[in-house]
């Protein structure tokens, strides 16, 4: 697995497997998503009626940048009042679903994508900004252009983690995408940096269409007037960039390109954990390796000549 | 922290990986303990395979891993390149991927398969960050006490468990429980427990062995813990064999195993049970119907393994000769040889777990045979005594609703404990104190916590 799925696996099944038939029974599970979010999956009126909820801590956030749009374009029948406790909820009445598959797998595959969803919401709302600022823009030389359309809109920040974030901010000719990244380990952030150096080269060898990548673990100059950023330098913040440009944000791509951002920062945990897996399985091996050098080298115990009862003599074969 | 993040509860066990988050009332994710990978890498550990895995030169010399090591090809993202679970087993029928199980008899045997499984069990299934859980981990049964047949789990094994998850995954916090004691806790939902004491006689069956685990205040005493070779598979085996006698038109394991979860109980008396068979075969012998991805389908009729197939907890000689000692003796064996002073708790708390104890009946059989036992060894001592009267033992068998994940409900009712988090050992302890750590834990669920 290289990617990480952007659905919840959990969901997906439970959906298919009702959705295909499978006897109704009442289920009450709270689950957790990657950064803190939880889902919560109940029937709580009827066998038939499963009921999603999801809560997630930069949901006021979000609803800001336009999220309440967004889960609407996307769930609009199925809304319901948001759950005790939570921030959304929608729910799906079994006796009452699309009569042909396609629609079906088309309605498991945007549920189990809810959290995704609920995140797209400011990237859509900067590409679109991006779109319009572009258009603005081309209306000028970049010499007579007015304030603001050069420098690009708001910041937009979501604190999806205690104290992590992703600052998205558009400008006429690209979107930056800011992650701020803490490590609380020393050799996560070892493996963080090489991982890192390898997404700042990418553009210098093999793919030219690679998004651009800088890090520092200094403010970028876009968060400057961004309230709540610490500009530590102390090295456990790190800020990775990513720069968009008009080719990542033609409607064709954008929703990948939304996809693939948001589990950015879980892909660029899993793969530091794997490559921690991958070292220790070399490590194991060549423990095993040395262990084997050992025994080797253990001198055989001498050979000594062996005499039956009645005085004959013979050797041990091999 | 603004809300707490539930923990996870992990039972790895031989044959099924039961995932979850402590609070639910069923894992999320129940799974084949299985890995696929690509297929020359036979597993790494050591484990001797034959293929000369060191050169003439020590390894260092030549760069990277030795030559003939599996390591050398892997330059790029082949260590990424595996599946686990129901995925694994579909991978595994194709080209290209071998099958492994990482554990074997309860224990972890191969460690790079196991790192990648909970890897992806934790990032692929549960989808969560491991910085941000809690994790609640089972193990066979206790430490320490050494006795051949039990199921233990060496204190190394421990330790690896705990720099896996410490050391790959920064896990926040870590919990290793005993499945026997979790299997306790799970039966605090049955009605028939008042106390909540974690003194009992676990009997865990899944698909390889059944264990007698005799279990008090917490503690496993393992040097009664007895093994029996009959559990599920033997089960099916045996069902199957029926089968072939018969000459059914498909006797296959899948059939045979579809046969024992969904028509087999537990008779009271096999005599009379087959002359009912007898007397009312209509209602008594069923049909089975199989059907073939391809559209076919054929019956087969399912008759005496009904009842016969679970009979050979009780009667073990109709299907095993080497194995002749009915699961209700072995189970009052096992608590005669426990301390005296925990025998009564024992028999009052006998705990079914495990997807072999589900039958119906199974419970209500095994109480009134182990209550015949033990009345009988009563009655005799009464009568060597000359008069004396003795008060009785009580005998009970405890089955609830959550027997078949058992030990994964139990840590899930433990995990959701508020103090939970405060007998995990953390991560900064860990990098205090090294692996040896996880060796010792307090007592989770114990007297005066909950």
């Amino acid at each position: 697995m290289l990617l990480l799925d952007y659905q919840n696996v959990l969901i997906e099944s439970l959906l298919k497997d009702r959705l295909a038939g499978a006897a109704p029974t009442s289920i009450d599970q709270v689950v957790s998503d990657f950064d803190g979010v939880t889902f919560h999956i109940s029937t709580p009126e009827s066998k038939s009626k499963i009921q999603i909820s999801i809560a997630l801590r930069c949901f006021n956030e979000l609803v800001k940048y336009g999220a309440q749009q967004v889960l609407e374009r996307e769930y609009g029948p199925f809304i319901v009042p948001p759950e005790q406790g939570y921030d959304f909820s929608v729910s799906v009445d079994l006796d009452s679903l699309p009569p042909d598959q396609d629609a079906r797998d088309d309605l498991v595959r945007r549920i189990s994508l809810l959290k995704r969803n609920v995140m797209a919401a400011p990237f859509e709302q900067a590409f679109d900004e991006f779109k319009a600022l572009q258009e603005e823009a081309s209306k000028y030389t970049s010499e007579s252009a007015p304030q603001g359309v050069m420098e690009g809109g708001e910041v937009r920040a979501i604190h999806y983690r205690e104290e992590e974030a992703i600052y998205i901010k558009a400008s006429h000719d690209r979107v930056t995408v800011i992650f701020s990244t803490r490590f609380s380990d020393e050799t996560d952030r070892v493996f963080g940096k090489v991982f890192l150096q390898e997404f700042v080269d990418a553009r210098r060898r093999a793919i030219q269409n690679a998004p651009q990548v800088l890090f520092r673990s200094d403010a970028p100059l876009e968060l400057q007037n961004v309230p709540g950023v610490v500009s530590s330098g102390s090295g456990e913040i790190g800020y990775i960039t990513f720069v968009l440009f008009p080719r990542h944000l033609t409607p064709q791509r954008r929703e990948e390109v939304i996809s693939h951002i948001q589990t950015f920062r879980d892909y660029f945990h899993y793969h530091i954990k794997a490559s921690k897996a991958y070292i220790h399985s070399r490590m194991r091996k060549r423990t095993a390796d040395f262990l084997q050098v050992l025994r080797r080298a253990r001198p055989d115990s001498e050979e000594k000549e062996r005499k039956t009862a009645s005085g004959r003599t013979f050797r041990v074969q091999g | 922290m603004a809300p707490q993040t539930p923990a996870v509860v992990m039972d790895n066990g031989t044959g099924y990986t039961k995932l979850g988050f402590a609070g639910n009332d069923s894992p999320s994710f129940v799974f084949p303990t299985a890995i696929a990978t690509k297929s020359q890498g036979g597993g790494g550990g050591g484990s001797g395979s034959g293929r000369p895995a060191v050169a003439n030169k020590p390894s260092f010399l030549t760069g990277g891993a030795g030559p003939g090591s599996h390591l050398s090809g892997k330059r790029g993202t082949e260590d990424l390149d595996f599946f686990i679970g129901d995925e694994a087993l579909a991978a595994s029928a194709g080209p290209g991927y071998g099958l492994h199980y990482p554990i074997r008899h309860g224990q972890i045997e191969n460690w790079d398969d196991m790192e990648r499984f909970w890897s992806n069990s934790i990032f692929k299934y549960l989808r969560v960050e491991p910085e941000d859980h809690y994790f609640l981990l089972t193990e066979p049964a206790s430490q320490y006490h050494l006795n051949y047949s039990a199921p233990l789990n060496p204190p190394e094994n421990r330790e690896n468990t705990a720099e896996i998850f410490f050391e790959s995954f920064n896990c926040a916090g870590l919990y290793i429980a005993v499945q026997a004691v979790l299997a306790l806790a799970a039966s605090w939902t049955s009605s028939k427990v008042q106390d909540r004491s974690l003194t009992g006689t676990v009997i865990d069956s899944g698909e390889g062995v059944t264990h007698v685990i005799p279990v008090a205040e917490g503690y496993v005493i393992g040097s009664s813990i007895k093994s029996i070779p009959i559990a599920g598979r033997d089960i099916t085996y045996f069902v199957q064999s029926l089968l072939r006698d018969r000459g059914e038109p498909d006797s296959s394991l899948k059939t045979a195993e579809r046969i024992k979860e969904e028509y087999c109980y537990v008779c009271p008396d096999v005599v009379k049970e087959f002359s009912r068979f007898d007397m009312e075969p209509a209602e008594r012998f069923k049909q089975h119907t199989v059907t073939y991805p391809n559209g076919k389908s054929v019956t087969v009729d399912v008759g005496y393994e009904r009842f016969l197939a679970p009979e050979i907890f009780f009667n073990p000689e109709i299907y095993s000769s080497d194995f002749l000692t009915p699961l209700p003796n072995i189970v009052d064996m096992t608590i005669q040889q426990s301390p005296i002073d925990v025998r009564r708790g024992l028999y009052k708390n006998i705990v079914l777990s495990g997807g072999s104890t589900l039958y119906r009946q199974f419970g209500r059989r095994l109480q009134r045979d182990i209550k015949h036992l033990v009345d009988e060894r009563i009655a005799a001592s009464e009568r060597r005594s000359g008069g004396a009267k003795s008060g009785g033992l009580e005998v009970q068998v405890i089955e609830h609703k959550r027997q078949r994940h058992g030990p994964w409900f139990g840590g899930s009712l433990l995990g959701q404990t508020p103090e939970f988090r405060s007998y995990c050992h953390t991560k900064a302890e860990y990098d205090e104190y090294g692996p040896s750590i996880v060796r010792r834990f307090a007592l989770l669920g114990g007297p005066g916590s909950t």
